[in-house]
């Protein structure tokens, strides 16, 4: 039972040797991992910046707004001075500026009517559009909170009740008002999870783990035009013996490749804990060893090596796109149906719930029953199918 | 002479109705270097797959050392070793560890294998090259590790298919030399080559086999006499006269 084994064993040095194979099982899904991350990942919502020209130096209100849009969680504010900005939008460096002009918190204090100015280069610019609405509703509620204030305190005028007071219960009655707003408005996000490592990063894997198990099926071919399987037959090692073995070597292959690419997830994008990474582990074995049953299934089939490589990435690429690795595949219609028939969807779906839902093992137990039968049936059909010489043994 | 060790016995294999080998029957007996001479395609290397086990022969039964490659063929594997006429290696491995893979393969412990593979390196004179990886050896280098390996376990019969083609005269003699210091120390040998100087100096015995069927069997010296007197008659004429001149494509 050694000698399946050191064909392993062996196979792994073999592939630890070859640069081009390491450069495609690993370099290859993390470079494109991070094109599909540069593409859609960080920005998932709006952020910008409000530039902001402040000539109403030193006055309560002004800071009091400047406060609340630093606290905006969209905004990033940029203090300028009257020249910066108004060579900046000459130059149309920025396209839109916000001015506090001088006086504006006097007027505010005073019961008139503060008056702020956007300066824009024709529409703004887009980021200048959202900035701006944002500002609006920044004084807006500002406004109202002014008027609160002010109504509150012409209402009790004469009370004899203390300004302080007024001030202080108004300010406790604006703030639990903050805390829990009358009405809310919640966030519900349709198609695609919002964010892209947890939705992607699970199905670059598979499909490069796929990718590169099937593309092993090559291997195996050229070992026998070499004539290495031939010799190894009239050794002492049994055709079953070596069937396994290249088994286990597939999977080993399959499985180091798995373990760098998930380990660099953990440590880069923290996705997983511990006990996540271990249960995405378990499965991605399982999606392995069904992987490697095909890889064989393809080595058996296959008389040439070029066939071999063509069968590898015309069925791959079957896998990975009918098993939603670019886009989420929708819960039902045609799409849905014919992604059944894709392993990755299997492995995709399993990884997903573990790494993003928290799901265990025995919630998936549905998608490793078929990986493991796709295993189950592709093994005895490759062995069945295999020869070491045509005609031969 | 000794008793044979080799007996095949009216061996067919056809491929697609195509008769590769064809009535084949002869024996080797123990300590002998037996040639297998024909022209491409005259059904050498499927002769030697037969007799290794790796092919089952159509019709008829070879029996190594007392037992049938029917119905013992874990047994026969046990008695030989085959080296290929295609380099059949781990290019990416060095030389010692494709030894040191095959010779677990036969069975070999991790140690054994270990010393047999230093062992057979110095014989085929690559000891200062054990480390280097073989698809950066030339052609006599990758020669010599082919044969190396194919005598790892002790085969006590080697079956040697065209084991010097291509190869310069310093790294087939060195091969000589190895087959010479093999067959000194008992070992019983099957050797198939196309080059005529080669089968006479180093064979005992010879068969000729032309589109799957033995056309001759002698000592080199004995079918040089048939056709004229021995020192002036090459065994390429006797292989000519006999195969005839017409190329085989
Ligand atoms: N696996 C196979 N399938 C079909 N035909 C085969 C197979 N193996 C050998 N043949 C055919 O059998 C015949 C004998 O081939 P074989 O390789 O035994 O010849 P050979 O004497 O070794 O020739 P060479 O000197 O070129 O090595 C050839 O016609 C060859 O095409
Ligand atoms: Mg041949």
């Amino acid at each position: 039972m050694i000698k399946p084994l050191l064909v392993a064993l062996y196979e792994v040095r073999i592939y630890l040797r070859d640069r081009g194979d390491l450069a495609f099982s690993l370099l290859l899904p993390i470079v494109t991992f991070a094109l599909m991350y540069g593409a859609f990942g960080g920005q998932d919502t709006f952020h910008g910046t409000a530039h902001v020209v402040n000539e109403d130096q030193g006055g309560a209100y002004s800071i009091l707004l400047l406060e609340r849009l630093e606290e905006n969680d969209c905004l990033d504010v940029n203090l300028l001075s009257v020249q910066e900005a108004n060579s900046k939008l000459d130059r149309a460096d920025l396209l839109l500026i916000l001015y506090i002009p001088h006086g504006f918190s006097d007027a505010v204090a005073s019961g008139e009517q503060g008056q702020l100015v956007f300066k824009q280069r024709g529409n703004g610019g887009d980021e200048g559009q959202v900035v701006a609405s944002i500002v609006r509703s920044v004084v807006d509620e500002l406004a109202q909170e002014f008027q609160v204030h002010a109504q509150v305190s012409e209402a009790l005028e004469g009370t004899g009740i203390g300004q302080e007071q007024i001030d202080v219960t108004v300010e406790q009655l604006i703030e639990e008002e903050r805390q829990e707003p009358t009405v809310t408005v919640g966030e519900e996000t349709l198609g695609g999870s919002a964010d892209p490592v947890e939705a992607f990063l699970p199905t670059i894997v598979t499909m490069y783990v796929l990718f590169a198990i099937t593309l092993t099926a090559r291997v195996l071919v050229e070992e026998r035009r070499r004539g290495t399987l031939e010799r190894l037959l009239t050794t002492r090692i049994g055709v079953g013996q070596l069937f396994f073995g290249k088994f286990l070597a597939f999977c080993s292959r399959g499985f180091i490749q798995t373990l760098i690419l998930l380990g660099l997830a953990y440590a880069v994008f923290q996705m997983f804990t511990p006990l996540s990474f271990i249960q995405a582990l378990v499965i991605a074995l399982v999606f392995i060893a069904a992987a490697s049953g095909l890889g064989l299934l393809i080595a058996s089939v296959a008389r040439t090596e070029d066939q071999a490589v063509w069968i590898a990435v015309v069925f791959t690429m079957a896998m990975v796109l009918l098993g939603g690795t670019f886009f989420e595949i929708p819960e039902v219609g045609v799409m849905s149906v014919l992604s059944k028939i894709s392993v990755n969807t299997y492995a995709n779906d399993a990884l997903k719930a573990v790494i993003n839902e928290g799901s265990s093992l025995a919630d998936v137990g549905m998608q490793l029953a078929v990986l493991a039968g796709v295993a189950v049936v592709a093994l005895p059909l490759g062995r069945l199918l295999f020869k070491v010489l045509p005609g031969g043994r | 002479m000794l008793k044979p060790f080799l007996i095949a016995k009216n061996l067919h294999k056809s491929f697609n109705s195509r008769k590769a080998v064809d009535r084949v029957s002869f024996s080797i007996r123990k300590g002998e270097i037996f040639g297998l001479l024909g022209p491409n395609g005259a059904g050498k290397t499927t002769t030697i797959r037969i007799l290794s086990t790796v092919l089952e022969p159509d019709r008829g039964d070879v029996i190594i050392g007392g037992y049938s490659i029917r119905r013992n063929p874990d047994a026969v594997r046990r008695l030989i070793g085959v080296c290929p006429q295609e380099l059949a290696l781990y290019e990416e491995l060095s030389a010692i560890d494709n030894l040191v893979f095959f010779g677990r393969m036969v069975g070999l412990s991790g140690s054994e294998a270990k010393a047999q593979a230093v062992a057979r390196l110095k014989l085929v004179g690559l000891t200062g090259r054990a480390k280097g990886r073989v698809d950066k050896f030339s052609g006599g280098m990758k020669r010599r590790v082919n044969l190396a390996v194919s005598l790892m376990g002790h085969p006590k019969l080697l079956f040697m298919d065209e084991p010097t083609v291509g190869i310069d005269p310093q790294s087939r003699n060195r091969i000589y030399r190895t087959i010479e210091r093999l067959r000194d120390r008992g070992m019983t040998i099957l050797y198939t080559t196309h080059y005529m100087e080669e089968a006479n100096r180093l064979c005992d015995r010879v068969a000729i086999i032309d589109a799957g069927r033995i056309i001759a069997m002698d000592t080199p010296l004995a079918l040089r006499s048939r056709i004229g007197p021995p020192e002036q008659v090459t065994l390429e004429d006797v292989f000519l006269k006999l195969t005839g001149r017409r190329l085989r494509d």
